[in-house]
């Protein structure tokens, strides 16, 4: 049987034991039927509301991600480059780094207040050291020829870094990039939740201080559409980017 | 004596880089805060006297205790439904093919966004929170636990069945001790992520439910936040999730060496 019809089966019978329990437990509050749930679902799709949530998010996302990249590959290849920059700054990451970006929450709140900074700022946060030590690993990985053979060659410094590190990091960098954009989603979800006036974490908990289950549970089932779709996008990104490095893709 | 000296040597000096940067901060952060800020602008000296009431009155402590309890709970649960699952998943191509769709569209979902379900069910008590955990946790477990009782080497499968063991005996014997490495990876991320997911669920139901006592340390930071304003405080808080996750990492790990020594690669 094909993949596509194991899953709908497996789904469907998902479906039926959920709506069984629904009709048994007889609450539509604590737990709706999964047809009201899509009804719901259908609903908020033709009013936009769905996908405007969605689109504020998933927008807080490419921005935290863009300057997450934009501070972390940088500083992540100087770090590969050199052992002794590496041994000044890696203390404070890796004092910082066991800190989750969601304890951050309450003084980012105190210095941001709600809105779309602090999203952004745990967000950035989140998707940073991930993306800071795929980096540090990856340009590690560099095969020492490959650099020493361009040096003896005369290549500069400069083109030594775009043309041979960062061509061969760049797989290992896209694996960070992934995990990456996968803490970040996560982070959303809790800082909209609790300290921003839009968003699908901000839906979510709007709907449930309503009692409104139903779409309670599209907007999660939303985050999850969004959370599987990035991930998959990043896939297709390292794909397109990186041909040569299917062995190391994830 | 002279090995021992260029030893003491290079030592500090190594150190000395290391600590320069963080030092360095903390000096500015200080000088900073005390020239331009007012006397609540939190400071590393003020940060050091609010850590040791806060450990003294016994309310970081218990806060403390109070999470890493529930993190135990909800742990202890995601690996009792999916250690056994993924056994079973990994070890049968037709189980993982019909379950995998369902753990497969979860996934994606994170923990944090089943909170309101889990509050709607649950109450905002300790239940949501274990809830919210061991739904974290679920995922990296399975997810390396089906990688690891797939990847065992095939030629110990068809010795087991040469030898005609059972289906059982070929799984307590064979699979799970070959799958026991990668479990103990997936229990490594699924405690981070389980400790990330705490203190979101405890920071949430504080925001949400009226600062209800749910407790925990997630909480106890959300009540600096929003009822004293105790932005010191607020940092201890973060320091100690910041020490607590470290805690936890190396617990497991010294754990899972000692369970098994094979595994360490």
């Amino acid at each position: 049987m094909p993949g596509a019809l194991v899953y709908a089966r497996t789904m469907l019978l998902f479906a039926a034991l959920w709506a069984g329990i629904a009709a048994w437990k007889g609450n539509p509050i604590l737990l709706p039927s999964p047809l009201a749930v899509l009804d719901a679902a259908v609903g908020l799709a033709r009013d936009l509301e769905l996908f405007e949530h969605a689109g504020v998010s998933l927008g807080r996302m490419i921005v935290s991600i863009a300057l997450a990249c934009v501070l972390a590959i940088p500083v992540g290849l100087a770090m590969g480059m050199s052992r002794r920059f590496e041994r000044i700054v890696d203390p404070t990451f890796e004092m910082l780094r066991p800190i989750s970006g969601i304890a951050w929450i309450p003084l980012a709140l105190f210095i941001f207040g709600i809105g779309n900074a602090l999203p952004v700022f745990i967000m950035t946060y989140a998707a940073f050291f991930p993306i800071l030590l795929g980096t540090v690993a990856a340009v590690r990985g560099v095969d020492r020829r490959l650099i020493d053979a361009a040096r003896t060659m005369g290549v500069p410094q400069r083109t030594i870094v775009t043309r041979v590190i960062v061509p061969a990091a760049l797989p290992g960098l896209l694996v960070a990039l992934r995990l990456g954009v996968a803490l970040s989603w996560t982070a959303v979800v809790a800082a909209e939740l609790i300290g921003a006036p839009s968003g699908l974490g901000y839906a979510v908990e709007w709907y449930r201080e309503l009692l409104l289950t139903p779409q309670v549970m599209s907007f999660i089932a939303m985050i999850g559409v969004i959370g599987y779709l990035c991930d998959a996008g990043v896939r297709w990104l390292s794909r397109r980017l990186t041909p040569w490095a299917g062995a190391r893709r994830g | 004596m002279t090995s021992a000296s260029t030893t003491m040597g290079s030592w500090p000096s190594r150190f000395g880089t290391g600590a320069l940067l963080p030092v360095a901060l903390l000096l500015a952060w200080q000088w900073l805060g005390t020239t331009l800020g007012t006397p609540r602008t939190p400071l590393p000296t003020r940060i050091v006297r609010e850590a040791i009431t806060l450990i003294a009155s016994g309310d970081l402590p218990l806060a403390i205790l109070q999470s890493v309890m529930r993190v135990f709970g909800g742990f202890l649960l995601a690996a009792a439904i999916a250690i056994p699952l993924g056994l079973l998943m990994g070890y049968s191509r037709a189980v993982e093919r019909n379950v995998d769709p369902l753990v497969e569209t979860f996934r994606p979902i994170a923990a944090i966004a089943i909170l309101p379900l889990a509050i709607l069910w649950l109450g905002t008590g300790t239940m949501a929170a274990v809830a919210i955990v061991a739904y974290a946790a679920f995922f990296p477990i399975i997810v390396n636990t089906v990688a690891g009782a797939r990847n065992i080497n095939p030629t110990l499968l068809q010795a087991a069945s040469t030898m005609g063991l059972t289906r059982f005996t070929t799984i307590r014997t064979v699979v799970v001790p070959g799958a026991l490495p990668a479990i103990g990876v997936g229990l490594r991320i699924a405690m981070g992520v389980g400790w990330t997911a705490i203190v979101a669920a405890e920071l949430a139901v504080g925001a949400k439910a009226g600062g209800g006592g749910s407790g925990g340390i997630g909480q106890m930071m959300f009540v600096f936040y929003a009822y004293s304003i105790e932005l010191n405080r607020i940092i201890v808080c973060m320091i100690a999730v910041g020490l607590v996750a470290l805690l936890l990492d190396r617990m497991l790990r010294v754990t899972t060496t000692k369970l098994m020594p094979w595994a360490v690669a």
